[in-house]
């Protein structure tokens, strides 16, 4: 019968042991008769070589994130400290005169944003609360979830976000082809992390990690947004 | 276009980008990042579960690699050498704060141990509940050594002999700790799954009772 032999292996079964011992080797792609046979018969040693397997296939497909933009903008700083940049115009620069009409203060305002930004998710970061949501998107795709971090501040973000965003999205034409898909990409992986921190949040309130995720892509998304500001404004 | 023809098409851009970047062209640096960023952050991010630290180690590899650009001469693949060079700075960073000296050095026992089981009614499969947020979790929580060797060969493709040379431990060790690892994240996995079922029959019981 199915499983009895697994039950008596609660008690040490010989079978099971068996199992155990040939399932590591198996999981590293060698031949293991012996143990596809018994994953058959046994529903526990089954269900243990189902999830490993599980395991080692989700691991593989597990999505890549994206870094914060200050690394970048310190990687540079060291470098032009170390004299390992060459003092040049990079090529976007070379069409400065394009953006010559821009009004001066985007990069202040971006600024400006980015320190309002981070002062509401410093006052948020501490409460937490499973509110109702109502869903604010933005032109250009800023998602969020309002009372998910914390009841009334969230509009306030959002508002940031959102005025970022479509500063931004008035400017990414005068961009040089090249960046402006790096500006996107980055953006889309943003969006697609604060969806799916949202998604989570929204379903276990009290799920801190995933408050965490929100909030650093909230951070993140609002240092490209600048980052791509500045670049613009200049 | 064929894929081979795009590898090739890749190839030849980032060569031209290598060499931009040995003269000190900050544009060259900057595309060398954008294309690398994503895998180097999220294997620093991997290996120590942390994204402070993660940071730092993206921005200490990516100082390192440009530092040592110049000497690149493409005896080998720039990706190859550039992961290679993370892991160890990962490494070197793990073992400045000693915490992955004790875990290699540990009695390999996973062949004397028996593996949990749930001998109750509970023997519902994994499939189906491992989402990213949870694995992600589940291997922040691992112990250094197994994370390391996990990430390594699991996440990041390495073999054994790689691992072992990386780690400068015997293969068997590799495969004994990755084992163990995948045991200690299944264990946890289930854990999770039970205390969402929970959850779930909590509230719809509190529903029943309203």
């Amino acid at each position: 019968m199915p499983g009895e032999d697994c039950r008596q292996f609660a008690a040490g079964g010989p079978a099971c042991r068996q199992f155990d011992r040939h399932l590591a080797a198996y999981l590293e792609g060698e031949d293991g008769p012996e143990v596809l046979g018994h994953a058959q018969q046994c529903p526990y040693c089954g269900t243990l070589l189902a999830d490993m397997e599980q395991i080692r296939s989700a691991s593989r497909r597990l999505p890549l994130d994206e870094p914060p933009a200050r690394v970048w903008a310190n990687i540079r700083a060291a470098l032009r400290a170390e004299g390992i940049l060459r003092e040049q115009a990079p090529p976007w620069y070379r069409s400065f005169p394009r953006f010559a009409f821009l009004p001066g203060p985007v990069p202040l305002g971006a600024f400006a944003c980015l320190v309002l930004l981070g002062l509401t998710l410093l006052v948020t970061s501490g409460g937490f609360g499973p509110n109702a949501t109502l869903d604010l998107p933005s032109r250009g795709g800023t998602m969020i979830a309002a009372g998910v971090i914390s009841p009334g501040l969230d509009e306030a973000m959002a508002r940031t976000l959102c005025d970022m965003e479509n500063a931004y999205l008035a400017r990414e034409n005068f961009l040089e082809p090249a960046v402006k898909t790096v500006y996107r990409r980055s953006l889309e992986s943003l969006d697609a992390s604060i969806q799916e921190s949202l998604t989570y949040c929204q379903r276990e309130p009290g799920n801190t990690l995933a408050q965490k995720y929100l909030v650093n892509a909230y951070k993140s998304k609002a240092e490209v947004l600048a980052s791509a500001l500045e670049l613009g404004g200049r | 276009m064929s894929t081979d023809k795009t590898t090739a098409a890749k190839v030849a851009s980032e060569t031209q980008l290598i060499a931009r970047a040995q003269q000190g062209d900050e544009a060259a640096f900057a595309a060398l990042f954008n294309a690398h960023r994503r895998r180097v952050y999220s294997l620093c991010l991997r290996m120590t579960g942390d994204t402070t630290e993660a940071e730092d180690l993206t921005q200490e590899a990516f100082l390192q690699l440009f530092r040592k650009i110049s000497t690149f001469r493409g005896e080998s693949a720039f990706t190859t050498w550039l992961h290679r060079l993370v892991v160890n700075v990962v490494l070197m960073h793990l073992r400045k704060k000693g915490l992955l000296q004790v875990s290699l050095d540990e009695v390999d026992t996973s062949q004397e141990e028996p593996v949990k089981r749930d001998y109750g009614d509970d023997d519902r499969r994994l499939i189906g509940s491992i989402d990213r947020i949870s694995l992600e979790r589940a291997i922040a929580a691992l112990p250094p050594g197994y994370r390391t060797v996990f990430v390594l060969h699991d996440v990041e493709g390495y073999e054994h002999n790689e691992i072992a040379q990386i780690m400068d431990c015997s293969t068997g060790n590799s495969k004994s700790q990755l084992h163990k690892a995948r045991l200690k994240l299944r264990e946890y996995l289930r854990h999770q799954q039970r205390r969402r079922a929970a959850e779930v029959l909590r509230s719809s019981e509190l529903e029943k009772k309203r």
